[in-house]
């Protein structure tokens, strides 16, 4: 493990100050670039390092940045996703909490690169502290001269404000972010238009994930060759934030070279699962991915690598299950997330949701049936036909624990209980069937 | 253009049109719950899954895929087919199955779709979801157990319609539709959230539990309660109507209509309708009563008889008395109660060909519109939501942007020159002045947009007219807005003129007209509309080329010029604005006969009644404010509803052939029995009997009638529109040079119509009665300083005729020096004695 470069200036109690940023070489970029390159050059820049977006998706940031056409209308927009509401995820959160100046710069910059007149920090309302620290680094970023008018006496003006969500998980998604800033509700909008040519209020607008512009100050400090030269896997890039929770000794946020081995950072970086407990399986890249078996313990955690076994790097944040663990159990909390969180806007996404959830209490608490699973299967396969990438995202362990852990489950439906909870102990979090609960309104 | 294949068919689209679209001309519907031609496609229900192959592949949307070159479609495919069906699972999962009890049952799309989708047995276990359902007022039942979440009431009411107290509350499976709390909807459009909700959340109050689809005795018919013209389709069961939809016209209202015109119906059930023939207060037979009249008005002098027709009533009736007055030798009908109205409207009408006339659909096509002396949402509804698509830019503006804000929108700019606080589910620009000052302030704005070369092209009259028109105006008091909407008329390209003829002088509907010209001259293109007061003034001032007028009979009565008056349809009480002079003057008459089916003020007055047959009991035409001939047929055999006479039994038992109250007749018919009893001493003169007569007559009468056979009347209307007006443009005679300002020492009234409570047969309706806010006289907070009112007082004013006691509310977005009234059922603002009329501060009091 090399030097870490996002976090480099991250400390046990507090942020790093401007100062303490500019000393590691911040701003260094943002001057440089003022004075010597044009947007065409840092767009060119950012594609040939070949950063990939870190929401998840895995888009290449200068790909996206270039789509936004020379003569596409002005005022545009930048927004910076702060929005981290996938469950086992946190890595926005460390290092927002690090080193905020070098968010705040990879914003301007990406802001550059694409003309933009204004940036939007888009921050979940549980990081408020997050919120508040921005706020008050942007004041003093822009006392500094890096924002507002005529940035380091350039003709580049530039601001940045802090958007506070209203708190929901779908507003992290691009589209429904978009619709959240302007004040309406978070539903997620069709492509096209995509949102560089009609974006935030129908003007061109480039989202990206707040991890991917922290890579941006570096790439074009020291170029993308240095960058690409970061990552572990061949073709990959950069350094990226990992973290794993769940069943190991030492849950965290590490910055890795791009593809390490899964085993590396459960054992090396999370410390091994605790005394008693064996691996069992794991959720790569927060709860839209799939459960990945016990035979890809080694595999490694890049895009393409895991693609090709059919799962998803998603954010990198691993969640570990140890023997003990029920899956049924845990894929119905992770469901009961996503009932909660859906938009409502397709019918999947509304309906279906909450009709597996109910299917999964049944069987987690000894009411389930063989033909459930069926049913599960279809609907999880049926769930790809819904509006956005939300109820394919949410099916996702539902689905690989069908597959993969199929005989977990049956267990359920032949022993009428769940086997791993002793039959005295209330099992469930939930003592009512999911019609019962809280879905009274008005 | 595209050419797809849809199920082995080919067809070749227009470029961006829908699969679903393109399916549906093939006469494959594709199943659909949120999809709505109206409010179009937003792929949120996944029930028009079909299968895809060529440039898009697999499962898609039918909705949201655009028709390409290439594109295979099966709507039959294994996969469509179980996704759909699994689609339609899903939103039954929590759908109460309440069929029986409610009122969607029979017509609802859901039910059709899930027996249709093959979706029978429940698999879910769970319990349903239930939600509270809220009170939204008397013309709308809530019941949101059933929803099923398409988003069409909130992509219609506030994308649509543009109003913001019904939406779209919470998220996922517990998404709301409703208000923030309980009340009554405040849009008055809120009726077609009955029409366009696939299932029963929102079903029509009034109708409830009323009876099946298949129960009802159903007829396309027209709305009457505006100029406009809306079509309809009207229900009846029990001889009693029970409730009206909209019904698609393309060029007319589209697949909505407003609330006014689908409640304002109950005047043909009312218990107190007249269903017999009267001599005096006295019940007679028909033929009694024929009897007596044709006697007495064999004796009367022929000079002294008038007759007066309505602007209510259909081109039959109205046609038939002018034919009955010319048999018969009497002075031609008169159709309008005062003489300035008849002559604005005759001014309106003959300006109007098929060059320059715009339907409401061209409305929502045009990138500027200028309203002047019109407050579209209390005169004509559905003319505001006209113009708010034209302001989203087209209907199909992305709908998942239900309020646009004019940044985002590239639609219409609106402005409005209007004394009135009008109030418009959409921005505009609104210059308040008085009347007088409308038509200097227009023409100015038109001018500054039209060079003085291409008026120059259309010759010496036109010239003239611009040449006259002042460049002074208008005063430096408009701020800000003036010059942004000069700017946006000078860069449009499909502007529309829309004059009312209310509150305006009679110059500025030719002054429309004459700007309307100049901008077709400097644009290529331009759009005139006007709105008129009732359902078929366009077809009474065809009929009365005159222009006299009830004042002028009034005038011969005093003078005992008159001394018999026969009133088709029309209750004088309503609208003429001096109620003492009227009553005084029927008093004196020998005769007064009158045919009517409302209990009407006149009607109550006459020396012999005849009831006629609404609408809905037979078969009509009327002509509306663009000069559309639309057609209504029969809802059903008018008589007593059977809730009236059945004396509580259940079943009603009644024996005999004729039904019980059923002695009403089409007015036209009663005049040809008339004009029959009148002669008969003489030897008999008959007038026709059949419809088909009396159009061949028409047609002869009327030149805009001819090539208007009797019933081939098109679905969509017909307009009967000259190539070219018959008044040129221009006219310098006419116009007179009113600019006086208004002057410290009065103030003028302004007697106006609100959207409840004013128009004449909807006032009659017990429902529109609940909804209509109480009169109250409007005046500019300045006028109301100077006077020393505030809001919410109460005034009276020392009229002539005695004191009007009225509440007030003061206004800031309205002309100083008015007053506007209401002419509202419940106001006596008939003391006004003549409109305009000037009131003295010293005569306006705070009670």
């Amino acid at each position: 493990m090399g030097s870490p470069v996002l976090l480099q200036n991250r400390k046990t109690d507090r942020i790093a100050t401007l100062d303490e940023y500019r000393k590691s070489g911040g701003y260094e970029a943002l001057a440089t670039v003022l004075k010597k390159h044009g947007p065409k050059e840092i767009q060119q820049m950012v594609q040939d390092s070949g950063l990939l977006g870190r929401g998840g998706a895995g888009f290449p940031t200068g790909l996206k940045w270039k789509a936004v056409a020379d003569n596409a209308p002005f005022p545009r927009y930048i927004i910076t996703n702060i929005d981290e509401m996938e469950p086992g995820t946190f890595k926005d959160r460390i290092l927002a909490h690090s080193d905020p100046h070098l968010i705040i710069e990879g914003t301007i910059l990406a802001g550059y690169a694409v003309s933009a007149q204004k940036g939007f920090l888009f921050v979940r309302p549980a990081y408020e502290s997050s919120a508040l620290i921005f706020e008050r680094e942007l004041k003093i970023a822009a006392e500094a001269g890096f924002l507002g008018k005529n940035i380091l006496g350039s003709d580049y003006s530039f601001e940045i404000v802090v958007h506070r969500s209203g708190g929901r998980y779908i507003c992290g998604e691009g589209t429904a972010q978009l619709n959240a800033i302007e004040g309406r509700r978070p539903n997620p909008r069709g492509a096209p238009p995509y949102a560089t040519d009609r974006g935030l209020f129908q003007r061109p607008t480039v989202l990206n994930n707040m991890e991917t512009l922290a890579c941006v100050p570096h790439i074009i400090r020291r170029g993308g060759e240095w960058f690409k030269s970061l990552a572990k896997t061949k073709g990959a890039a950069g350094t990226k934030l990992y973290s794993a929770c769940g069943k190991v000794s030492r849950p965290g946020c590490f910055e890795l070279p791009m593809g390490p081995r899964l085993s590396e950072i459960i054992e090396e970086h999370a410390g091994g699962l605790p005394p008693g407990s064996e691996y069992k399986t794991c959720l790569p890249g927060g709860a839209s991915t799939r459960f990945l078996p016990k035979e890809f313990y080694n595999i490694e955690m890049d895009y393409a690598p895991l693609k090709a076994i059919g799962h998803r790097l998603g954010t990198g944040a691993v969640i570990v299950f140890d023997h003990k663990t029920c899956l049924v159990g845990a894929a119905l909390n992770l469901m009961d997330f996503f009932v909660r969180e859906s938009c409502g806007w397709c019918t999947p996404c509304r309906e279906a949701l909450p009709f597996i959830r109910d299917l999964l209490w049944r069987i987690e608490h000894g009411e389930g049936r063989e033909e459930f699973i069926p049913m599960l299967q279809v609907m999880c396969k049926h769930t790809w036909k819904s509006f956005c990438a939300f109820a394919p995202g949410a099916t996702m362990p539902v689905e690989s624990l069908l597959t993969y852990f199929g005989d977990e489950v049956r267990e359920h439906i032949s022993q009428k209980r769940c086997p791993f909870s002793p039959p005295s102990l209330s099992p469930s979090p939930y003592p009512l069937p999911p019609g019962e609960r809280g879905n009274k309104m008005k | 253009m595209p050419k797809i294949k849809i199920d082995g068919h080919e067809i070749e689209v227009a470029h961006g049109t829908k699969v679903i679209e393109a399916a549906e001309r093939l006469g494959i519907i594709i199943p659909r719950f949120c999809y709505h031609p109206a409010l179009g496609a937003v792929g949120a229900c996944r029930v028009c899954a079909v299968k895809c192959e060529g440039p898009v592949k697999g499962i898609q949307m039918s909705c949201m895929t655009e028709a390409r070159d290439g594109l295979v479609v099966s709507t039959t495919d294994e996969e469509a087919v179980d996704f759909r069906r699994q689609v339609i699972e899903w939103l039954m999962m929590n759908h109460p199955h309440d069929c029986p009890v409610c009122d969607e049952g029979g017509h609802c799309l859901l039910q059709t779709l899930t027996v249709a989708g093959g979706h029978g047995i429940r698999r879910y276990p769970g319990n349903k979801r239930t939600y509270r359902d809220q009170y939204l007022g008397v013309f709308v039942q809530h019941e949101m157990n059933r929803c099923i979440h398409c988003y069409r009431c909130w992509r219609f009411y506030q994308g649509f319609t543009g109003y913001r107290d019904l939406g779209c509350l919470q998220i996922a499976y517990r998404t709301y539709f409703g208000r923030f709390g309980d009340g009554p909807l405040e849009s008055p459009f809120s009726g077609n959230l009955v029409d366009i909700c696939p299932t029963g959340v929102y079903t029509d109050k009034p109708s409830r539990f009323t009876g099946r689809r298949w129960d009802f005795e159903r007829s396309p018919s027209l709305c009457l309660h505006c100029s406009l013209g809306c079509n309809t389709v009207s229900s009846a069961r029990y001889r009693e109507m029970v409730r009206q939809e909209a019904r698609l016209n393309k060029s007319v209202n589209g697949f909505f209509i407003c609330d006014r015109g689908r409640y304002g119906f109950s005047y043909e059930s009312l218990p107190e309708r007249p269903r017999r023939a009267r001599i005096g207060r006295e019940q007679a037979s028909w033929d009694e009563a024929l009897q007596k009249a044709g006697d007495t008005l064999a004796r009367i002098d022929p000079a002294s008889i008038a007759c007066l027709g309505s602007a209510r009533s259909s081109l039959e009736n109205q046609g038939m008395l002018k034919r009955f007055c010319r048999l018969l030798r009497w002075e031609e009908p008169r159709y309008f109660e005062t003489r300035s109205m008849a002559r604005k409207i005759q001014r309106a009408v003959s300006r109007l060909d098929k060059q320059i006339a715009v339907s409401l659909r061209e409305i929502e096509g045009a990138d500027f519109i200028l309203a002047v002396g019109v407050d579209p949402i209390n005169e004509a509804p559905m003319l505001a939501l006209a113009m708010r698509q034209a302001f989203r830019g087209g209907a199909e503006v992305a709908p998942m942007f239900p309020l646009p804000m004019r940044p985002f929108t590239n639609g219409a700019t609106v402005a409005i020159i209007d004394p009135r606080p009008v109030s418009l589910p959409l921005e505009f620009d609104h210059f308040p002045v008085v009347p007088g000052e409308i038509e200097p302030i227009m023409n100015r704005l038109v001018k500054g947009c039209v060079s003085r070369d291409i008026v120059a092209k259309l010759g010496p009259d036109a010239l003239r007219f611009y040449d006259a028109i002042p460049q002074d105006y208008p005063p430096s008091s408009f701020k800000g807005g003036w010059a942004d909407v000069e700017q946006k008329l000078l860069q449009s390209k499909k502007p529309v003129i829309i004059c009312g003829t209310d509150i305006v002088q009679e110059s500025t509907i030719i002054s429309a007209a004459d700007d309307a010209l100049l901008l077709k001259a400097a644009k290529g293109w331009a759009g005139l509309f006007y709105v008129m007061p009732s359902a078929n003034t366009f077809g009474a001032a065809l009929l009365s080329p005159s222009g006299d007028s009830l004042g002028e009979i009034i005038e011969g009565i005093e003078k005992g010029r008159v001394r018999a008056l026969i009133v088709v349809e029309n209750d004088p009480f309503w609208l003429y604005p001096d109620g003492e002079r009227l009553e005084q003057a029927l008093g004196k008459l020998d005769l007064l006969l009158v045919l009517d089916y409302l209990p009407s003020r006149i009607a109550e007055q006459a020396h012999i009644f005849f009831p006629t047959a609404p609408l809905f009991d037979t078969e009509t035409r009327f002509v509306n404010q663009e000069g559309r001939i639309q057609w209504a047929k029969p809802v059903h055999a008018g008589g007593s509803p059977i809730t009236e006479v059945g004396a509580g039994n259940h079943p009603p038992r009644m024996y005999g052939g004729a039904i019980p109250g059923g002695e009403p007749k089409p007015a036209w018919r009663i005049l040809a029995e008339l004009a029959e009893a009148i002669s008969a001493p003489r030897g008999k003169v008959s007038l026709p009997a059949s419809i088909e007569d009396l159009w061949r007559w028409m047609v002869q009468e009327q030149p805009a009638f001819a090539g208007l056979q009797a019933f081939d009347v098109p679905p969509e209307g017909f307009r009967i529109l000259p190539d070219h007006s018959k008044e040129q443009g221009f006219p310098s005679s006419s116009r007179k040079e009113d600019r006086e300002r208004m002057n410290s020492d009065f103030l003028e009234v302004l007697p106006v119509d609100w959207t409840f409570g004013t128009e004449e047969l909807s006032s009659y309706s017990r429902f529109i009665q609940q909804v209509e806010n109480p009169p109250s006289l409007m005046m500019h907070t300045r006028d109301a300083a100077t006077l020393g009112f505030k809001d919410q007082d109460r005034a009276s004013i020392n009229l002539d005729r005695g004191p009007l006691e009225v509440g007030v509310r003061t206004m800031d977005n309205m002309a100083s020096g008015i007053i506007i009234l209401p002419r509202h059922r419940q106001l006596a603002w008939q003391k006004l004695k003549k409109i305009p009329a000037r009131i003295p501060f010293e005569r306006i009091r705070k009670m």
